[in-house]
C-alpha cells in the first residue's frame, strides 16, 4: 500500500473509457432532461426513470467493489458520473448519500454478511441507504449528538430526532449515527452507527418544506423505542464517530461535483445566451462587463476541478483526505455559486425566469456552502489543521 | 445470425463543417462523433441478435481517429469490429467507399445481413447503402424504419419509408439495410460495457490487404471531384406580417406564395 500510495498520480487527461462513462451519462441525462427532472421535483416526484436507466448502465455503483457487482472503480469515478448528472442538468443528492457514504462505511466496514446485504443493491441502485448524523442541537458539533442507543438483549433501541435528513423518501435503510455509550453528551468516542429500516416501527418522519428543486425531500426523524436487531450495527460499538468520518469525505467530494457540474451547466447556458442575445449593435457576450466575470467563473470552475479530482485520487488510494476533500467542496461551492449567479446575472430578468433554468439550480449550489459542512466550518478546519492556528471554538 | 453493421465517425452535428486546402471535409479541427443514424442501425442489429442469437461486427472507413467511433459502437455491444485505414482513401467519394467496403465484406464472408444508417451526416448522399448492395450482389432495402428478420427461413420484411407513406418489402438473406431516425432508440453504453470495449477484438485493414491499389481509391480513384465552394450565405431577413385583421390570410398568402400550402 505504502509503495503504491508514494506514486499517487493525478491524470491530466481522462483515459478514452473516462470519456466514455462521462459521454454516456450525459447522454442519459440530457435524454431525460433538466425540464422534466426539475417538473418532477416539484410535483414531489423522483426521477425514477432517469434513476432506472443509470442503474441498468451500472453507473450508480461504479466505486462499489467488483466482488459485490459494481464497477470497482472509486470516487473519483463517481464523481465523473455525478458531475456530468449535474451538468445536464439533473443532479441527484441521492449519490452523495447512497453509493457515496453508505456505499463506502460498508464496504470498508460493514460485516461480511452486512456487505453481501447491502452492497449489491447499493451498487445495482436498487437499495438507497441515506445517512442520518444531524441533530437540531447538535449541527456541526458532531460530539453533541443525542439521539441513544440502548442494548436490550440481542437488539438495540434508537431514541432521539436527527434533522435535515436528504432522501429519507426514497431510501430503504437510513444509516444512523447514535450515542452508544451510557457517558454524558460531549464525551468523545460513544458514537455507533446502526443500519434502521426506512419503514422501522416508531420512525416517524416528517418533511421540513425547503426551497430547494430537488427530488430528495429533507426531513426530521423521530425515534421513538425503534429496535434494531443486533446484527445491523456497523463496525465497532463506540467506533461510529471514526467509521462515520469515512463516509464524510465521500460525501464532500459527490457534494463538490454536483457543485462543477451544475457550474457547468449555468455557464454553457449563459455563454450561449451571451453569443445569441443582442440588444444593440453587437452580441452582449462582446462587453467586457458580461465576458469577464463569465471568464472568472471558467477559471473559478476549472481550478475547483482540479482540487476535486485530486481530493478523489488522495482518497481512492488510502491516503488522509479530509484537508483536500474539505477544500474541494468550499472551492466547488464557491465556484457553482458563481456560475449560476453569474448566469443568472447575464440572462438579465430571463435569469430568474423558470423557462431559462437556471433559479431551480440555485438552491442546490447554495445548500453546498452549507452543507454537508459549512463553508466557516471548513475555514476553521483550515485555519487549524493546514495553518495551525489555535482552535477558534 | 452474423450482422455488419457499417458505421462512420462525422464531425458533431451541431460542429461547423469546413473543407480543408484539398476540398475535403476537415475532420481534425472538430469534435467527431459516430453518426447518428448509425447508432439505429447498430441498435437494431444488438436486438436482432437478442433476440435470434449471432454476433455483430462493426465495419469503419476512416482515419485513426475513427477507432473512437469504433470504441463507442463497441461499448454498446458490438462483438468486434474491422477498420480500413489508409492515408491513401482521404477523399473517396460515395462509389469508391462503398467499393472499399465491398471488398472488406466479401473479405468477412457468410454475414446474413449488413445494415448502416441511411445517411452520414457530413456527406448526407444516402447512397453508399445501395450501391454497397449493388457491388456485393444481394437485395437492399433502404430507409427502413421498422423489420423483422427471420434467421430460419433467410427472410426479412421491412417497412421502408416513402414519401407518401411506407412500402411493405420482403427480401432474402444476404441483405442490406440502411436504417432511419427513430427506428429504435438506440441504446448508451453501460460502465461494463465501455470497461469491456476495449479489450474486444479491432481489425485494422489496409487498402492493400484488400487487394486495392491506391489509385483506385481516394481523391485520384473517385468518380466525383469538388471543384469550388462557398458558405452557405447568412440567413436572410423573414417577412414580417402585421396583422391588421387581415393577419389570417396574409399568413396563408406567404405560405402559399412559397408553396408550402
Amino acid at each position: 500500500m505504502n509503495e503504491t500510495s508514494s506514486i499517487v498520480a493525478l491524470p491530466l487527461v481522462e483515459s478514452d473509457e473516462e470519456r466514455a462513462i462521462r459521454d454516456a451519462v450525459r447522454t442519459c441525462a440530457l435524454r431525460y432532461g433538466h425540464d422534466r427532472f426539475i417538473d418532477a421535483a416539484r410535483r414531489g416526484e423522483s426521477p425514477t426513470e432517469l434513476w432506472d436507466s443509470l442503474a441498468a448502465g451500472g453507473y450508480l455503483g461504479v466505486n462499489i467493489p467488483e466482488a459485490y457487482g459494481g464497477g470497482g472503480l472509486g470516487l473519483r469515478e463517481l464523481c465523473m458520473v455525478s458531475e456530468e448528472l449535474a451538468a445536464a442538468g439533473c443532479p441527484l443528492l441521492l449519490l452523495l448519500v447512497s453509493p457515496a457514504i453508505a456505499g463506502t462505511i460498508l464496504t470498508r466496514h460493514g460485516s461480511p454478511i452486512q456487505r453481501e446485504r447491502w452492497l449489491p443493491g447499493i451498487g445495482a441502485g436498487t437499495s438507497k441507504i441515506v445517512f442520518a448524523i444531524t441533530e437540531a442541537d447538535a449541527g456541526s458539533n458532531t460530539h453533541r449528538i443525542a439521539t441513544t442507543a440502548r442494548r436490550d438483549g440481542e437488539d438495540w433501541v434508537l431514541n432521539g430526532a436527527k434533522t435535515f435528513i436528504s432522501g429519507v423518501n426514497e431510501a430503504d435503510a437510513v444509516l444512523v449515527v447514535a450515542r452508544s455509550g451510557a457517558s454524558a453528551p460531549g464525551a468523545p468516542g460513544q458514537l455507533s452507527l446502526f443500519l434502521v429500516d426506512a419503514g422501522a416501527p416508531g420512525l416517524q418522519r416528517t418533511v421540513i418544506p425547503t426551497a430547494l428543486d430537488a427530488p430528495e425531500l429533507q426531513f426530521t426523524l423521530f425515534f421513538d423505542n425503534v429496535r434494531v436487531p443486533g446484527d445491523r450495527l456497523v463496525g465497532a460499538e463506540g467506533d461510529g464517530l471514526r467509521i462515520g468520518f469515512d463516509g464524510l469525505n465521500p460525501e464532500r467530494l459527490i457534494a463538490a461535483s454536483i457543485c462543477t457540474g451544475t457550474g457547468r451547466y449555468a455557464l454553457e447556458r449563459a455563454c450561449t445566451y451571451a453569443r445569441e442575445r443582442q440588444v444593440w449593435s453587437a452580441p452582449i457576450g462582446s462587453h467586457q462587463g458580461i465576458a469577464h466575470p463569465l471568464a472568472e467563473a471558467k477559471m473559478a470552475l476549472e481550478l475547483a476541478r482540479h482540487t476535486m479530482q485530486r481530493a478523489a485520487a488522495l482518497h481512492d488510494a488510502g491516503l488522509p483526505a479530509g484537508e483536500a476533500c474539505n477544500m474541494a467542496k468550499f472551492a466547488a461551492a464557491e465556484a457553482g455559486m458563481k456560475c449560476v449567479d453569474q448566469a443568472i446575472q447575464t440572462h438579465g430578468g430571463n435569469g430568474i425566469a423558470l423557462e431559462y433554468g437556471l433559479t431551480s439550480l440555485w438552491w442546490t449550489v447554495r445548500l453546498m456552502a452549507i452543507a454537508p459542512v459549512s463553508r466557516e466550518m471548513i475555514l476553521n478546519y483550515v485555519a487549524e489543521h493546514s495553518l495551525g492556528l489555535p482552535r477558534s471554538y | 445470425m452474423k450482422i455488419v453493421v457499417c458505421v462512420k465517425q462525422v464531425p458533431d452535428t451541431w460542429a461547423e463543417k469546413k473543407l480543408d486546402a484539398s476540398k475535403t471535409l476537415d475532420r481534425v479541427s472538430v469534435d467527431n462523433i459516430l453518426n447518428e443514424m448509425d447508432e439505429f442501425a447498430l441498435e437494431e442489429a444488438l436486438q436482432m441478435i437478442a433476440a435470434h442469437s449471432g454476433t455483430v461486427t462493426v465495419l469503419s472507413m476512416g482515419p485513426d481517429s475513427a477507432t473512437e467511433a469504433i470504441r463507442k459502437a463497441l461499448s454498446m455491444g458490438a462483438d468486434g469490429a474491422i477498420h480500413i485505414v489508409d492515408d491513401a482513401l482521404k477523399g473517396s467519394c460515395a462509389a469508391v467507399t462503398s467499393l472499399v467496403l465491398a471488398k472488406a465484406l466479401e473479405r468477412i464472408g457468410d454475414y446474413d445481413l449488413v445494415i448502416s444508417g441511411s445517411e452520414a451526416s457530413d456527406a448526407r448522399t444516402s447512397v453508399v447503402p445501395a450501391m454497397l448492395a449493388e457491388r456485393l450482389g444481394i437485395p437492399q432495402v433502404t430507409f427502413v424504419n421498422k423489420v423483422e428478420v427471420d434467421p430460419a427461413a433467410k427472410t426479412l420484411k421491412a417497412n421502408r419509408i416513402t414519401d407518401d407513406g411506407y412500402q411493405v418489402v420482403e427480401a432474402s438473406l444476404p441483405a442490406m439495410i440502411s436504417a432511419v431516425e427513430k427506428m429504435n432508440e438506440p441504446r448508451y453504453p453501460s460502465f461494463k460495457g465501455i470497461m469491456a470495449a476495449k479489450k474486444k477484438p479491432v481489425e485494422t485493414l489496409s487498402i492493400a490487404d484488400l487487394g486495392l491499389e491506391a489509385d483506385a481509391v481516394g481523391l485520384s480513384g473517385s468518380w466525383t471531384k469538388v471543384n469550388d465552394s462557398a458558405d452557405r450565405p447568412p440567413r436572410s431577413a423573414g417577412t414580417i406580417v402585421e396583422d391588421e385583421g387581415n393577419g389570417g390570410a396574409a399568413l396563408v398568402d406567404f405560405l402559399a406564395s412559397k408553396k408550402f400550402v
